[in-house]
């Protein structure tokens, strides 16, 4: 018989493995809120580009209330409220697994009780809430004082909406893990990275309202995980997607969380039999 | 001086050369970031095939300046980059800074050599497609004046983005870490003087032209060689003044600097 490492072995009751997930959660979560001055100036910063696109997008407006469905005031929101997920969603520039790999700390993290998927899951978990609450929401209360936004109108308005940024915050998340694992095969894995992160910019609709594109290219990106992670929260937000179109939204969503941790775990396997670390 | 300036050239000699070790990585780079930070024009110039205007400016003239600003930011981000506090920060964190004072040179010119940052020359590459569509897209009645202004324009840009890396990269002494707000009036400037800036509020241009005098480094500038109206009824001789505002930015931001070079205390080991 073939005798299982002393690791998978070890009788860990699922009890125990969710409390240490809530555990590394919370300590993400407090480590984030700790950060004061960092959170206050990206938030400033934020603002001040919600402020200039909506800017734009006014300019461009013109004198027309309406184009291709979305309202000037839902631009004007759709821009504020993308600016206030930036720090949540953090899609665009994530290199914490990668510097463990180069660093050798990955190692201790490789032998932690939980699994290495989860244990990043409960970090990047615990940083999300913790930039919700001290920037993404103070940030759009912010911004609409400025500017006059829509809000969602119904309880389940409000429901759908939180269900479709949770969703987000794991798609972006499966896709920044595994981008992260190209540290496993490469040096140069920030490159890949800066490479990666840019299309996740492109197609996630924050630079303007994928509506606002041609259509060719906006059915596109709405395919695209990063379509379907910052644009439909936002879109069920203002209230330009509703009934049917909602239900396959968050559908959209599912599936691509569920392709992202596949691939995630399937990679994440292949990684970690490269993994070569040096004592010391 | 000439030493100072053997000395500058050879420390950029050093980043140019570490840097090409893996020429196909570093084109690959290159090409990557040009295509990226393209996407956001492109992303703009579709949005606007349903507007066709932008406070009654057209693609061509907004990408005039966009080029230009893109293509500046580039060659200001690509040679400052010492001075880009991102970099900075754990520079002075770290205690590299301590080293650089050490040294019998001039400290503005080792920070100055300290980074050459090539792959740069995708977003310079960028801003050249940009102002080149500009230029194909719009009938731009030249004169002499106008040919010569171009180019003091964009090494204007070049110098008042400079010294927004400078002052930027001072804060740093007192904070010792990056202030991500500083973002606003770099990257913010950056992005602003990329649209027609009377499009914005009032209050917004008053603080990019009085505390941040971005607005003419590109507007004021642009209405000029454009000839365009301008709404907001400035007296023509400001349409010439970026070069001069650029220069009195530079000497405040460098006054800045050594004040807080004078007052820098190390983090200590």
């Amino acid at each position: 018989m073939i005798q299982s490492s002393p690791l998978e072995s070890q009788p860990f009751s699922l009890m125990e493995l969710m409390n240490t997930f809530f555990a590394i959660l919370r300590t993400s979560f407090r480590r984030q809120l700790a950060y004061r001055a960092a959170n206050l100036s990206g938030l400033a910063t934020n603002l001040m580009f919600g402020i200039f696109r909506a800017w734009v997008l006014i300019a461009l407006y013109q004198d027309r209330t309406s184009v291709n469905s979305l309202t000037i005031q839902g631009a004007i929101t759709y821009a504020g409220l993308a600016q206030s997920v930036i720090g949540f969603l953090s899609f665009f520039h994530w290199y914490e697994l990668m510097n463990t790999v180069y660093d050798g700390q990955v190692g201790s993290d490789l032998i932690k009780p939980l699994s290495f998927f989860s244990y990043w899951l409960g970090i990047d978990g615990g940083r999300a809430l913790g930039s919700l609450l001290i920037r993404s929401i103070p940030l759009f209360v912010v911004y609409s004082l400025f500017n006059n936004v829509i809000l969602p109108q119904t309880p389940l308005q409000w429901i759908a909406f939180i269900s479709a940024l949770l969703f987000s915050w794991l798609i972006s998340f499966g896709w920044r893990f595994l981008v992260n694992l190209a540290a496993f095969w490469t040096p140069n894995a920030i490159g890949v990275g800066r490479f990666a992160f840019g299309l996740s910019w492109i197609f996630s609709g924050f630079f303007m309202p994928l509506v606002l594109l041609p259509d060719w290219l906006a059915n596109f990106s709405r395919l695209t995980p990063f379509g379907a992670s910052v644009y439909i929260p936002i879109q069920i937000f203002i209230g330009n997607i509703q009934g049917g179109d909602l239900v396959k939204g968050l559908l959209i969503q599912v599936i691509w969380i569920l392709i992202l941790f596949t691939l995630d775990h399937f990679m994440m396997k292949l990684g970690i039999k490269r993994l070569v670390i040096q004592g010391g | 001086m000439r030493r100072s300036l053997k000395l500058l050239l050879r420390l950029l000699r050093i980043q140019v050369r570490s840097q090409l070790q893996y020429p196909a990585s570093f084109i690959l780079e290159v090409l990557s970031s040009a295509l990226t930070l393209g996407f956001f024009f492109l992303t703009f110039a579709l949005t606007f095939t349903r507007f066709n205007q932008i406070g009654r400016w057209t693609l061509g003239e907004v990408a005039f300046v966009w080029g230009i600003t893109e293509f500046s930011f580039g060659i200001m981000d690509m040679l400052f980059n010492g001075f880009d506090y991102d970099a900075f920060g754990p520079m002075v964190r770290r205690g590299h800074f301590d080293q650089l004072l050490l040294r019998p040179v001039n400290i503005t010119l080792q920070v100055l050599g300290s980074r050459l940052v090539l792959r740069r020359l995708g977003k310079i590459l960028e801003g050249v497609v940009i102002f080149g569509f500009g230029l194909s897209q719009i009938e731009i009645t030249w004169t002499l004046a106008k040919v010569l202004y171009l180019p003091i324009l964009s090494l204007s840009q070049v110098i008042f983005f400079g010294s927004l890396f400078i002052i930027g990269a001072t804060t740093t002494y007192w904070t010792m870490e990056r202030l991500e707000i500083l973002n606003i009036f770099t990257y913010g400037s950056s992005e602003i003087m990329s649209y027609p800036m009377h499009i914005f509020p009032r209050a917004l241009r008053m603080v990019f032209t009085f505390v941040v005098p971005a607005i003419f480094l590109s507007y004021y500038p642009a209405v000029f060689i454009l000839s365009k109206p301008d709404p907001l009824n400035a007296p023509k001789f400001v349409y010439f003044s970026a070069p001069l505002i650029a220069c009195a930015f530079l000497f405040l931001a460098l006054r800045f600097w050594r004040f807080g070079v004078r007052n820098y205390k190390s983090t200590g080991s």
